[in-house]
């Protein structure tokens, strides 16, 4: 199978490891399937690392995960990337999936190709809560007025809400971020999503915040709170 | 959905900000957008330590928290300073004394713990008064001394008059307040925090005029006098839709409050003696507000005769810029403007001497 002699003495660890006969037989299925996909070898190592879980996933079923990955839209190449880079992938039910990517096509109105690229930069997704999904497409889609393609383009969804909130929510204080208005405009022009989150934070606070670690820090803090608190009344009037 | 609040169309808060965006802009540069965003998140309070109350228990209990009171920690600082210099043997200006029995505890900079709220004595005295740290500065500036009777023009709803008798070396003091509902507020904190016996009439008076026609009622009077404006109150235009002075139907007011301000300084500059000092202070940002009524007061009195000096608070915000921002480069007086480190203020103040 090409595995150098370390590799394959882990492999055999890994597998023997898999108490009993059945689990074995599993193993090499799952093995057989991530070569099949054209993984190399120390890729479906990686793999296997990352993601015990496969060894108990039987062939049939990654097969049919691998396929309807394809139908999707992950074509040859991504589909190897998503896999390597996020294996848990493989062991979400296909109905799961499907259900995820209605939604966004749905309730965010995103069009196939999009969906076939959020799949593809950000893969986890599909196990994210559909709420939290919703609250954070309609956050930056409201709030920051931002439409879907530039959603895609900057790979929003391998941020997390308050990743996303934080980082506009101090712009928007300091008076450098504005909502929209109903034709789209703003008085000033606010910086684009991708400048928001995928500089890395010295550069995001020298560049686009032009603020101070130290002013970063406490407002982290503050906003947490006031979040927490915001939840907490929702809930004690939704209670009365 | 939960994102779309029921906001007026209009509200008053995006109108102050609109208005702040223009002018602090080009007032404070760079500085605005730090101040800005300070200013719409949670301010950060101080307790004024209740010296009349059973106190020292609860001190402790401060400092075990992790504040520290930033005003006895200035003072030790600068007498240490003083001291280096006194024996170089150069002493030039004399050492600004704070009035040592005020203390304000405060969280360190960046610690956003709040204070839980003062529980009384076993006499029902409240042990701390919970303020804008930054507020006691105007009470600091005044420097009261022993023996003085000073003047609180306007003191509702009190924060400022508590820490004035914190001091306790005021031999009579006078509040007022125009607001007949508001100057109950102050009595309330009174009796919340000072005993019976130090608010007898022959030390205390309060009152509910209208402090710009002071001057027909006393004159040439006073050795303190704090001028404490209303103003736009620049933090809460900016966060709260209640009783925002922002608001339309406010308009005609807040366009009348530089000259209502002017107004009040005057007539507190006319209650101090010849020699005595006066305060001006307000919690807005607002050059309109704060210098030029300064200014515009300063010329007024001269041509009344009445001739004063600015007295620089820069021993003071040397000895407090640790606790807080002060803006660099004022003209007249001196503004501590908010950080999200140290999240207090606006104030404003400046302190003037009548020299006849
Ligand atoms: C900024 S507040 C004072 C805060 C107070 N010094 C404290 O520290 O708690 C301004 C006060 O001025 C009062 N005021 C407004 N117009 C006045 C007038 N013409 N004469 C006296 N007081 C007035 C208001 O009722 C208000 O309570």
């Amino acid at each position: 199978m090409g595995f150098t002699d370390t590799q394959a003495e882990l492999l055999h660890q890994t597998v023997s490891k898999a108490a009993g006969s059945a689990a074995a037989q599993q193993t090499l299925s799952a093995l057989t399937t991530l070569f099949v996909l054209g993984l190399n070898p120390s890729s479906v190592l990686k793999v296997l690392e990352k993601c015990p879980e496969l060894h108990h996933i039987n062939e049939s079923q990654l097969n049919q995960r691998i396929n309807n990955l394809r139908k999707l839209g992950l074509v040859e190449g991504s589909l190897q990337r998503v896999v390597a880079h996020y294996p848990q992938i493989l062991t979400v039910p296909v109905k799961r999936i499907k259900t995820v990517v209605l939604f966004i096509r749905e309730k965010c109105l995103f069009t196939v190709q999009q969906v076939a690229e959020i799949l593809r930069d950000s893969p986890a997704v599909v196990q994210e809560d559909l709420d939290q999904l919703e609250y954070k497409f309609q956050y930056v889609y409201f709030r920051m007025g931002v439409k879907q393609a530039e959603m895609v383009k900057s790979k929003l969804f391998r941020f997390s809400l308050e990743e996303v909130r934080c980082r506009h929510c101090f712009l928007e204080r300091r008076g450098l971020y504005q909502t929209p208005d109903k034709k789209g405009q703003t008085l000033t022009e606010n910086p684009k999503l991708s400048q928001i989150l995928h500089l890395d934070l010295e550069t995001y606070l020298a560049d686009v915040a032009r603020a101070t670690a130290e002013e970063y820090d406490t407002f982290g803090k503050m906003i947490e709170r006031e979040w927490k608190e915001e939840v907490w009344r929702e809930r004690d009037m939704g209670a009365d | 959905t939960k994102w779309a609040t029921s906001l007026p169309r209009y509200p008053a808060t995006n109108m102050a900000l609109q208005y702040f965006d223009a002018t602090c802009s080009l007032q404070l540069g760079q500085l605005w957008p730090s101040v800005r965003c300070s200013l719409l998140s949670e301010r950060k309070y101080g307790a004024l330590l209740n010296n009349f109350s059973d106190h020292q228990a609860v001190m402790s209990d401060l400092q075990d928290q992790g504040c520290w009171d930033f005003v006895s920690a200035t003072q030790v600082e600068a007498e240490r300073s003083e001291l280096k210099r006194s024996h170089g043997g150069n002493r030039e200006s004399s050492p600004l004394s704070l009035s040592a029995n005020i203390k304000c505890f405060v969280f360190p900079r960046g610690d956003i713990t709040r204070f839980k709220s003062a529980r009384p004595d076993q006499y029902r005295l409240l042990g701390y008064y919970l303020l804008d740290a930054a507020s006691i500065l105007p009470c600091l500036a005044l420097d009261v001394q022993e023996g003085h009777s000073v003047l609180d023009l306007c003191a509702a709803p009190g924060g400022k008059t508590l820490a004035l008798l914190q001091t306790q070396a005021i031999r009579f003091l006078s509040v007022n307040d125009s607001s007949v509902a508001r100057t109950s507020r102050v009595k309330n904190v009174l009796h919340s925090f000072v005993p019976k016996h130090l608010l007898s009439t022959d030390r205390l008076r309060v009152t509910s005029f209208d402090g710009t026609h002071w001057s027909a009622f006393e004159r040439d009077t006073y050795d303190r006098v704090l001028v404490d404006v209303p103003c736009t109150t620049d933090r809460h235009s900016a966060t709260e839709e209640d009783n925002n002075i922002f608001s339309k139907i406010r308009t005609g007011e807040r366009k009348r409050l530089p000259q209502l301000q002017m107004d009040l300084l005057l007539a507190g500059i006319k209650a101090a003696r010849p020699g005595g000092e006066v305060v001006y202070s307000t919690c807005s940002l607002s050059q309109l507000q704060n210098q030029y009524v300064v200014q515009q007061a300063l010329h007024l009195a001269r041509q009344e005769g009445i001739h004063l000096e600015v007295v620089s608070l820069q021993p003071l915000v040397h000895m407090l810029s640790g606790t807080f921002n002060f803006a660099p480069d004022l003209l007249l007086g001196e503004m501590v403007v908010p950080h999200l480190t140290a999240n207090f203020g606006p104030i404003y103040m400046c302190r003037l001497r009548r020299l006849c």
